[in-house]
């Protein structure tokens, strides 16, 4: 069940008319009816996954209680390493067997032993990265003795499978997502109109920019042998804002959907490509998977605090982790690799925390220095969504090599509308960059017929420029 | 919790209200565009509103719409022909067209079926799906017809104006009136010389595997037993196709004598064109297995000629 179809859109009050109308009274028959919903959302792609993500939330529950119990380091680090081994051993045998099998029988017949390994033929459980990296933090922060476990077993089934964000994140910490399950929610009017005002900037997002943009840069990027040098721009530009409006579409829906229950997300992206360096890019984009690697993984390594020489094996760690996070593929890899490049010197001059606040704040228009910035950056996150896009390692390097040739000054032969649509994006954007998301405080001002008007006219613009039951990229992860 | 209901109730309300009347205008609007849809329009039009009103119709995919000149026939049979050949489908949506024509237009006496190796495959996408907007609204042919299909959703038979979502050029066809006809008497010859479409399926692949639907095969034997009661004489028709493109085709022997094998079984007559000469000249085909215009007329007087020796 996608976010941008009618069963959704015909779920999603069912529940909410249940959750605040039918169960108000009861906290513990709220939480039912999350898991009972999310269940069947999960269950609708295939009911298969839901035992996957069942067997997950039994083992994490009881190795949470078990933790509280043992005292002793050795026993509290075993229950510990199951709950890994359990979590990453599914993550890993669905995601990765068939990468780890190819890249062995590679090697050994480099070197001349032929291996005969059949890869298997998996199904990859839609969201295993998301809940998998979800239910970790749970067991990890009970360990690390910065949380109490919970017992209320439904409480926990519901926060390892919530469904506005069990597919495609945002990746919510145990310490911020469960104590809400165990809170008495109150209906709150703004809240929920803002939840819903969050909703419907997520479906234009997505409908109107990613999915638009998805079908030009899908015919670049799967002919892009014949494509020009200024072409294979325009199609990695197509696929920038196809990759930030699909996967950020979705955390403001996820977000807004969330609101409409009474629970509060984190933040998953703020403006990136308004950053000013690729440290604030990184503080922008996918924040809750990037705060998830330095937590657990940056920091237990020693983060930044260690000799050049760590710091640089850590950056290149957690970055090349987060390209293998998103598939088992080279492409991924070499992402990351680039952004960890992209980051070091900023790390070693300490500038990667230069930018904090908001672009040009006081001002309508950035200055001169902070536009040559942001083109700069948005340049570079581009050379690096052009591996993340490509099909193959050498099918990336034909199209930078066609970008930096001559033919990158004639005219693009690609020029769509879409080009007008993704300009008016990027200008309400900017007017909304100080905000949770662009259009939150756009219009709060103004006359209600105003307002709804507004309104309207996205709601139009999602109705023709759609197109029902596209899937959106970051299920694949 | 009372006020967020009401304010909900009140944005969707206008939406909710406009739904029908919008789906009517742009759904009648829309049947007016000749030419949106490839043309298919026109023919459903024609279709819906009875004014087929011909003895003589022809059946068939884009190989029966492109090949046979319902005028030619006309001239030599002296009797009215329509074409209602429909690209992209199999035997499946070519009996959709024989079921709304024999429920709102007169009844034919002669059907000429084009058949050939793609009329019983298997299909899951429903190809110009953008010619059934104006009429799936609450019909249940159509429904029955083209639900199996990946295409449209059971909200779109059922919701008005849901449909249309996402069908920004639909909406845009309606509102721009384009009374140009491309189909006349529902063919549409094709002013083409050779392209490179059969060089670039040689370039992909060895050959094409066909994938037969015995579903679609139960229904093509219903069809000949249902014209056999009606006393509708079917006459089957194998329409040119370039020779090398003939090779390219899997299974083709044995659709042919399947073919082969309903007619002798129903007793209709079966006109086999892809061994005649006409299938040797590129000149005649854009591509392997279309006729252009020049090669659609010259087909269709060979047909014609037949028919009359048939007696008409």
């Amino acid at each position: 069940m996608l976010f941008n179809s009618i069963d959704f859109a015909l779920f999603l009050p069912i529940v909410f008319i249940l959750y605040w109308f039918v169960f108000n009274r009861n906290i513990k028959l709220q939480n039912l009816l999350i898991v009972i919903a999310s269940y069947v959302f999960y269950g609708s792609w295939d009911w298969r996954f839901l035992l996957l993500i069942l067997f997950s939330t039994f083992v994490d529950y009881l190795v949470g209680i078990a933790l509280e119990k043992e005292e002793t380091l050795k026993k509290r680090r075993l229950l510990l390493w199951i709950s890994i081994f359990v979590n990453l051993g599914f993550l890993g045998f669905f995601k990765y067997y068939n990468f780890f099998l190819d890249n062995f029988t590679n090697v050994f017949s480099f070197f001349g032993h032929k291996i005969d390994a059949s890869s298997l033929s998996i199904i990859l459980p839609v969201g295993i990265s998301f809940y998998t990296f979800q239910t970790l933090s749970y067991t990890i922060d009970v360990y690390r003795k910065k949380m109490k476990p919970t017992k209320d077993f439904v409480a926990f089934a519901a926060f390892v499978s919530f469904f506005p964000q069990l597919v495609a994140g945002p990746i919510e910490r145990a310490t911020n997502l469960l104590p809400q399950f165990v809170k008495k929610r109150e209906f709150d009017y703004n809240k929920a109109c803002d939840g819903l005002r969050q909703i419907l900037w997520g479906l234009f997002k997505k409908i109107v920019i990613a999915d638009n943009c998805a079908k030009y840069a899908n015919i670049i990027f799967n002919n892009s042998e014949v494509y020009s040098g200024s072409t294979l721009v325009l199609g990695s530009l197509f696929f920038a804002f196809q990759i930030y409006g699909d996967y950020s579409g979705y955390s403001d829906i996820a977000i807004g959907t969330s609101r409409l229950f009474g629970f509060n997300l984190q933040k998953n992206f703020a403006f990136p490509y308004f950053s000013r360096n690729i440290g604030e890019f990184w503080r922008r984009w996918h924040i809750s998977l990037s705060t998830w690697f330095r937590d657990y993984l940056y920091i237990p390594l020693g983060g930044s605090k260690v000799g050049k020489v760590r710091v640089v094996r850590n950056i290149f760690v957690i970055f090349i982790v987060s390209g293998f996070w998103h598939g088992a593929n080279w492409n991924f890899i070499i992402w990351g690799a680039l952004n960890a490049l992209y980051f070091l010197p900023l790390l070693f001059r300490s500038k990667n925390r230069k930018y904090m606040d908001v672009v040009a704040i006081n001002s309508n228009l950035p200055s001169f220095k902070e536009l040559i910035q942001m083109a700069m950056t948005f340049g570079f996150t581009l050379v690096a969504w052009i591996f993340f896009r490509s099909d193959t390692v050498s099918q990336a390097i034909q199209i930078l090599s066609e970008i930096f040739s001559m033919s990158l000054f004639g005219m693009p032969s690609f020029k769509k509308p879409i080009i007008i649509w993704v300009l008016i994006f990027m200008f309400i954007e900017w007017v909304g960059r100080d905000s949770e998301y662009a259009i939150e405080k756009l219009g709060k001002n103004w006359h209600e017929s105003l307002r709804w008007g507004f309104y309207y006219i996205i709601v139009i613009s999602i109705f023709l420029m759609g197109s029902e039951g596209e899937e959106f990229i970051y299920f694949q992860f | 919790m009372k006020k967020f209901t009401r304010q909900v109730i009140l944005f969707l309300f206008p939406m909710v209200l406009l739904a029908y009347p919008l789906d009517l205008i742009v759904s009648n609007l829309l049947k007016k565009n000749g030419s949106f849809a490839h043309g298919e329009l026109s023919v459903w039009n024609a279709l819906y509103d009875g004014t087929i009103d011909s003895e003589i119709v022809i059946y068939g995919s884009s190989r029966a719409l492109v090949h046979i000149d319902p005028e030619i026939i006309e001239t030599s049979t002296g009797r009215k022909a329509y074409n209602l050949g429909i690209d992209g489908h199999n035997f499946w949506l070519q009996h959709l067209r024989h079921t709304i024509l024999m429920k709102h237009n007169k009844k034919p006496k002669t059907i000429i079926l084009s058949v050939d190796v793609r009329s019983f495959i298997k299909q899951k996408e429903l190809y110009n799906s953008d010619q059934f907007l104006p009429y799936i609204f609450f019909n249940k042919e159509i429904k029955y017809y083209t639900e199996s299909y990946k295409g449209f959703t059971v909200y779109d038979y059922h919701l008005p104006f849901i449909r249309y979502f996402g069908r920004f050029q639909a909406i845009k066809a309606a509102l721009l009136k384009n009374s140009y006809l491309k189909r006349r008497n529902g063919y549409e010859g094709q002013d083409k010389v050779w392209n490179d479409d059969f060089k670039k399926a040689k370039a992909n692949a060895n050959s094409i595997e066909i994938e037969l639907d015995k579903e679609l095969l139960v229904l093509f034997d219903g069809f000949l037993l249902d014209c056999k009661r009606d006393d509708i004489r079917v006459v089957l028709v194998y329409t040119p196709e370039y020779i090398e493109g003939q090779k390219f085709m899997g299974k083709r022997n044995e659709i042919v004598s399947l073919i082969d094998s309903f007619a002798l079984k129903h007793n209709v007559v079966y006109l086999d064109y892809s061994k005649d000469d006409i299938c040797l000249e590129k000149k005649y085909f854009y591509n392997a297995s279309h006729l252009n215009k020049l090669g659609a007329e010259k087909f269709t007087k060979m047909l014609s000629k037949d028919l009359v020796l048939l007696g008409n």
